[in-house]
């Protein structure tokens, strides 16, 4: 079977095909009741992101939409009229614009819809090859008695890039549009592109093409790119599409969400956020990262059991309390409780199942209850950047990863925000209360705005000047700095600017405004850590994602190759004591680690013949010359497999090498 | 300013023994004594401006000053050389020694104040002369025609040993400085230097072939096999694992040292067993030699497409009808791919990529090289939609590899499909006799091309130890020579003499053609009346290029040129047997 090149598998051994009753033991066996909640709890985050992602499309989409219904209407355009979208980069994920606009565009009977990416072009006849094909595929499949009509067709038999095929299919269907999509427009050649815009032009007469272009840079570069020609075939229109960056973002808030089974933590979400924006920009990859968060969660921590509201505690096994009694914070928990006095209700907890099953479920919901209200704050927060002059309005995930860190608290950035808060003038202050109120805050915060809410309209009423906003006390603009040279020493005296009543009025709400503000955010600025059975709800693990999205393949064979004992875990390859932890040759490793080291000492061209003698040398003499070639050989077969050496003309008997180690 | 005279000597290559400089010396400044100045004179005056070719004029009046107080040998002999030998300073295309030529000029430029221009001037030029140094130190005694007198003059130079201290150049240490950032790592790794590498060569006969090579390999017990066994149940664990990812619509894939056939196979057992009903299992090996994009398509296909459709030739189309298939038909294809990142497979990924991006194909691959991930440019990486697991299983690449082959190849010697001199005679014996003729006429001119070329170089009194033997076919790069050469002459700075004297072996080497001119062959051919014609020559030459006993090359020049890939002992072997 191994040479084969390809074979549909069969099982070797011939048991019934009956499932294998693998009982799994221990924590485990609630997999599959795991398994079930997983698939729940994710299917309603991914509609949730799903909603998100289409919501931030929509204006764009319907824009197209109606841009492309537009042209249907205008009878024989003297230009290909051309709809250019500005993406910025990774727009060709699954979830940008340009594929919902092409389902958007399949749906209509009477319209085709190209793809035209820059893999599938290499020449224009290539591209018209892939533009004939994929248009007169696309609507065949279910209009199977127009196939005839194709097939009858007279004459003489076209070259398969001849868009005369297109043509006639389009006649014979009556096709009113063929939209034409280039989703990486940078990536095709210039000089591809205007001829075949330029061609599409001649043609436009006979078929209806419209062009999309999926533009990643800017309109000026594309029209640079093109020739003047083809610059002149187009009608074009742009079209402002969500940047990558604004997806993220609310793909972030689809994961915050309030009624999140599970929250994914701040080292997790920074490194994927900052992954996101570093490298990879596209939002795709995002979504994949949280959804293997959950599935991570649910495979691994079988305490994930706990997470679905509706779980049952005969249907959960007994092993698993045990386990979430040894939780960390599920300790401190019961002993704060103990140290409060309240005994009965930790033996409670210490002994039943079903009481410790309640309490899970309560303490889990005002966990997330909190991280709810934090959360809100985080929106509170940004909308007092908005509404301060002159304050910029930070990003809600950068600001959700300081206050899962604890690290907004106290910060210098919300402490500069409370001090232009208490600097405000009244109108900005009324507006920022305005806002603050509107936000879903807790009521008797914001009954205690309100009122001074009233009590600032009240005074803005009775003021005289009515022109002039008040001003606050601690606005700099209000006091006046005065020198004063007395005996040859200067004085500076800060002297308070006349403040009329109002205005002290005025200074004493915005006080009181910004105290209330301070202590809303303080009780909303909880450590996640504090919450009792956090493991559970908060999945905040680098571990499996690091290696499984982002792997060092190339560390991992060199590590292999370099200390087998590693991987190998035998006795006899173990580094000897002493050695800094550099792993030594020794006869005993595999023989490709041997020749690898060997070939780490050695400079760009190695002579196998000393390679060989080398070898000979450390895998120890007494055994026969013939043995210790087939294990030369194959591993030096290997080494030329991971591409580690090449064959070299330059001498004879040697090998090139062509990877080094640790880059 | 000594240097520029010596440079100018040194492109004119005259030859002078590094010994008699000092006695030269001597004799010059004893004699000079009475004649320098009135020869002053005449070249200063006479010539002010033109002294230098490539010198703007800026600077000579200053140095005429000079003169007449403290050290007026060095600008005198300077423009004294401007004389002498114009072409030569003006030809001078060294970058370096222009550069410090330009750079030497404004130092004397620049300055009114003639004490301390002088000062300067000197400084800058035993700067200057300390790094020429090594350059070359023939024709010194030209420069003794200036000097007055010999002791203030440069001190350093002869309190100094000349050049560069021998071994202390770029002394390569074993151990690389912690904590370099990868970059450096790298141009630490791959600095350059003497990369000195003996000449010594495998006994052709101690390559196992593959029959030896089965029997050892069969014989031999690996210490490991527990390990590697355990090892691979630490892998089994993980299964349930990869199932649920396989399930949720990510691809798998493996990645690390040793084969991971087996694991992918038994992986595909459990899958086999766990599932309720069998799933469709298709497994592809990437290694298997000349597997094409199109017969894994047509694999997949032929358990996709319904029986009555003829499936379409082009690779694209195919995949275009299998995915449309699959979208309209739903059935559910498990896909395990032996070696994704196998040569045969690098064009393909795109295609695999979109295969594997349809939602009912899950698909398991193991990559073999480290440097996998740099196959997939962002998008197709999306498509795959991988989840890498590192399954590191030291389990020897039974299948993928033949290490034989693959040591031949890697050396060169490729006897590739035959087995060698054995497997040529074997052919040779079911060949009409006219091919038998060319073939041994071939291996003989080969030979004799061989044993030409090589008599030079191994007998080259110095340059052997390079470029001797260059390969046992006189096979030497292009590439080889040119880098061997300059670097030889520059570096180890030996006096001109013995290079005008010495034959330039590694010069012939680099002409050295590689195998036998097809024309010649030709001719040679149609002399021994081997064969009549050119189309009759073609047919016997393509007999032996489909045995993969001869291999046709275009050299530099654009002519074709036919060697049998063998060493010399083989070749000789084969010469014989024909003979």
């Amino acid at each position: 079977m191994e040479y084969e090149k390809g074979y549909v598998f069969q099982p070797k051994d011939t048991r019934p095909a009956k499932k294998r009753k693998t009982e799994s033991q221990g924590l485990h066996a609630s997999w599959q009741l795991r398994k079930k909640a997983y698939e729940e709890a994710w299917q309603i985050q991914n509609s949730r992101i799903e909603d998100a992602l289409a919501s931030i499309h929509s204006k764009a989409l319907e824009d197209v939409t109606t841009y492309l219904n537009e042209i249907v209407e205008t009878p024989l355009p003297s230009r290909i009229p051309t709809g250019i979208v500005l993406s910025g980069p990774g727009s060709a994920s699954s979830n940008s614009l340009s594929s919902r606009v092409a389902s958007s565009v399949q749906s209509h009977k009477r319209r085709l819809y190209v793809t035209l990416d820059s893999g599938s072009a290499p020449h224009l006849k290539a591209v018209l090859k892939v533009l004939i094909q994929k248009a007169t595929a696309s609507v065949a499949e279910d209009e199977d008695d127009d196939e005839l009509a194709t097939i009858s067709r007279k004459g003489p038999r076209l070259l398969n890039y001849d868009l005369q095929i297109l043509y006639e299919y389009v006649r014979d269907r009556n096709i009113e549009q063929v939209v034409v999509s280039f989703p990486d427009t940078e990536a095709l050649g210039s000089a591809l592109l205007s001829e075949l815009l330029e061609l599409l032009h001649s043609w436009l007469d006979r078929i209806p093409f419209v062009c999309l272009f999926n533009v990643a840079t800017s309109v000026d570069f594309l029209q640079q790119r093109l020739s003047r020609g083809a610059v002149r075939c187009l009608n074009g229109r742009l079209f402002d599409a969500a940047p990558s960056s604004a997806e993220a973002q609310l793909v972030f808030s689809a994961i915050a969400h309030p009624d999140a089974r599970l929250w994914v933590g701040p080292t997790l979400l920074a490194s994927a956020l900052e992954r996101q924006s570093d490298y990879i920009q596209s939002i795709d990859e995002l979504v994949d990262i949280v959804q293997y968060a959950y599935m991570s969660c649910y495979y691994a921590n079988a305490l994930s059991i706990f997470l679905d509201p509706s779980v049952k505690s005969d249907s959960i096994p007994a092993d698993h309390f045990e386990a979430l009694r040894n939780l960390d914070s599920s300790k401190a928990f019961v002993e704060s409780m103990i140290e409060n006095g309240n005994t009965t209700r930790a033996r409670d907890l210490l002994e039943s199942n079903d009481n410790l099953l309640a309490e899970v479920q309560e303490q889990m919901a005002h966990g997330k209850a909190s991280l709810t209200k934090m959360t809100t704050a985080l929106d509170v927060v940004r909308t007092i950047q908005d509404t301060l002059p002159n304050t910029p309005t930070s990003l809600k995930s950068n600001l959700f990863i300081q206050a899962m860190t604890c690290k907004l608290r106290g910060s210098a950035m919300m402490r500069t925000m409370l001090l232009s808060v208490r600097k405000a003038q009244s109108d900005v202050a009324a507006a920022l209360m305005g806002s603050v109120c509107a936000a879903d805050i807790a009521d008797d915060i914001k009954e205690d705005i309100t009122s001074l809410k009233g009590q600032l309209a009240e005074l803005v009423a009775g003021s005289t000047a009515k022109s002039q906003p008040l001003r606050s006390e601690d606005d700099i603009g209000s006091s006046t700095v005065r020198t004063t040279v007395v005996a040859q020493k200067v004085h500076l005296s800060k002297q308070k600017s006349q403040l009329s009543k109002q205005d002290a009025a005025y200074t004493e709400i915005l006080r009181k405004f910004s105290d209330h503000l301070e202590a809303y955010f303080d009780s909303s600025f909880i450590d996640p850590q504090s919450l009792p059975f956090h493991e559970i709800f908060i999945y905040d693990h680098k571990s499996p994602h690091r290696e499984v999205f982002t792997p060092r393949p190339r560390h991992a064979v060199e590590r292999a190759l370099t200390s087998p004992h590693d991987y190998l875990d035998c006795d006899c390859c173990a580094p000897e004591k002493g050695e800094d932890g550099e792993a030594t040759l020794s006869s005993t490793q595999p023989a490709a680690a041997v020749l690898y080291q060997l070939y780490l000492e050695s400079g760009n061209l190695i002579n196998v013949s000393d390679l060989w003698q080398a070898f000979q040398a450390v895998m120890g003499g007494e055994k026969e010359e013939g043995d210790l070639m087939v294990l030369f050989q194959r591993a030096l077969a290997e080494l030329r497999y991971l591409g580690m050496v090449k064959s070299t003309r330059k001498r004879a008997d040697h090998v090139a090498k062509v990877a080094w180690r640790g880059l | 300013m000594a240097k520029r005279q010596r440079e100018g000597d040194e492109v004119g290559n005259t030859p002078t023994p590094k010994k008699a400089r000092r006695a030269v010396f001597e004799d010059e400044v004893t004699d000079t004594t009475a004649e320098t100045p009135s020869k002053r004179k005449s070249i200063l005056r006479g010539t002010p401006t033109k002294a230098n070719g490539t010198r703007d004029a800026g600077p000579t009046p200053t140095p005429l000053k000079k003169v007449l107080f403290s050290t007026p040998n060095k600008h005198q002999s300077e423009d004294e050389i401007g004389l002498d030998t114009p072409t030569a300073a003006r030809n001078d295309r060294s970058a370096r020694r222009k550069s410090a030529k330009a750079l030497r000029a404004p130092v004397a430029d620049e300055y009114s104040d003639v004490e301390e221009d002088a000062t300067d001037a000197r400084i800058a030029a035993e700067i200057l002369d300390s790094e020429d140094e090594d350059g070359d130190d023939s024709a010194e005694e030209t420069i003794g025609v200036s000097h007055t007198s010999k002791a203030p003059d440069t001190p350093s130079k002869t309190g100094r040993p000349r050049g560069r201290p021998k071994g202390k150049r770029r002394e390569r240490t074993p151990t690389p400085p912690p904590d370099l950032p990868p970059h450096e790592t790298y141009f630490f790794q791959n600095r350059a230097g003497a990369n000195k590498t003996s000449t010594n060569s495998l006994p052709s006969n101690i390559l196992l072939n593959h029959d030896n090579f089965r029997t050892h390999i069969e014989a031999y017990q690996d210490p490991h096999e527990l390990d590697i066994r355990r090892l691979q149940n630490l892998h089994h664990r993980g299964f349930d694992q990869w199932v649920f990812e396989l399930e949720q619509g990510f691809n798998i894939c493996l990645y690390g040292y040793g084969s991971k056939r087996s694991l992918a196979m038994s992986f595909a057992e459990h899958l086999y067993h766990q599932s309720e009903k069998p799933p469709k299992i298709i497994v592809i090996n990437g290694y298997t030699p000349g597997l094409t994009i199109r017969d894994i398509l047509t694999t997949v296909a032929a358990q996709t497409l319904p029986k009555s459709t003829k499936p379409p030739a082009q690779p694209a189309a195919l995949l275009d009808l299998t995915m449309s298939t699959l979208t309209t038909r739903p059935t559910p294809l498990t896909l395990v791919i032996h070696s994704l990142d196998h040569p045969n497979l690098r064009k393909s990924q795109p295609l695999l990529a979109r295969l594997a991006a349809h939602a009912s194909i899950s698909l398991l691959a193991t990559c073999d090289t480290p440097n996998y991930a740099l196959l997939w440019p962002l998008t197709q990486a999306r498509q795959f939609r991988f989840l890498h697991h590192d399954a590191t299983t030291f389990a020897p690449y039974a299948a993928e590899l033949d290490p034989v082959e693959d040591v031949n190849a890697l050396l060169g010697r490729s006897g590739r499909r035959l087995g060698g001199k054995d497997g040529v005679a074997y052919v040779l014996r079911s060949l009409p006799e006219n091919a038998r003729n060319l073939f041994r006429i071939l291996v003989a001119e080969q030979l004799a091309l061989a044993d030409g070329e090589g008599f030079p170089t191994t007998t080259a009194p110095s340059g052997g130890l390079d470029s001797d033997v260059e390969s046992l076919l006189g096979a030497s790069d292009e590439e080889a020579a040119l880098q061997d050469t300059p670097s030889r002459r520059g570096r180890k700075g030996r006096p001109p003499k013995t290079k005008a004297s010495k034959p330039k072996p590694v010069a012939v080497a680099a002409s050295a053609p590689e195998g036998v001119e097809y024309r010649t062959l030709y001719h040679k051919a149609v002399e021994e009346f081997v064969c009549s014609s050119e189309v009759n020559f073609r047919t016997l030459l393509k007999e032996f290029h489909d045995h993969q006993m001869v291999e046709a090359r275009k050299d530099a020049m654009g002519t074709e040129r036919l060697s049998v890939p063998f060493g010399r002992e083989e070749l000789e072997g084969v010469l014989e047997e024909l003979v």
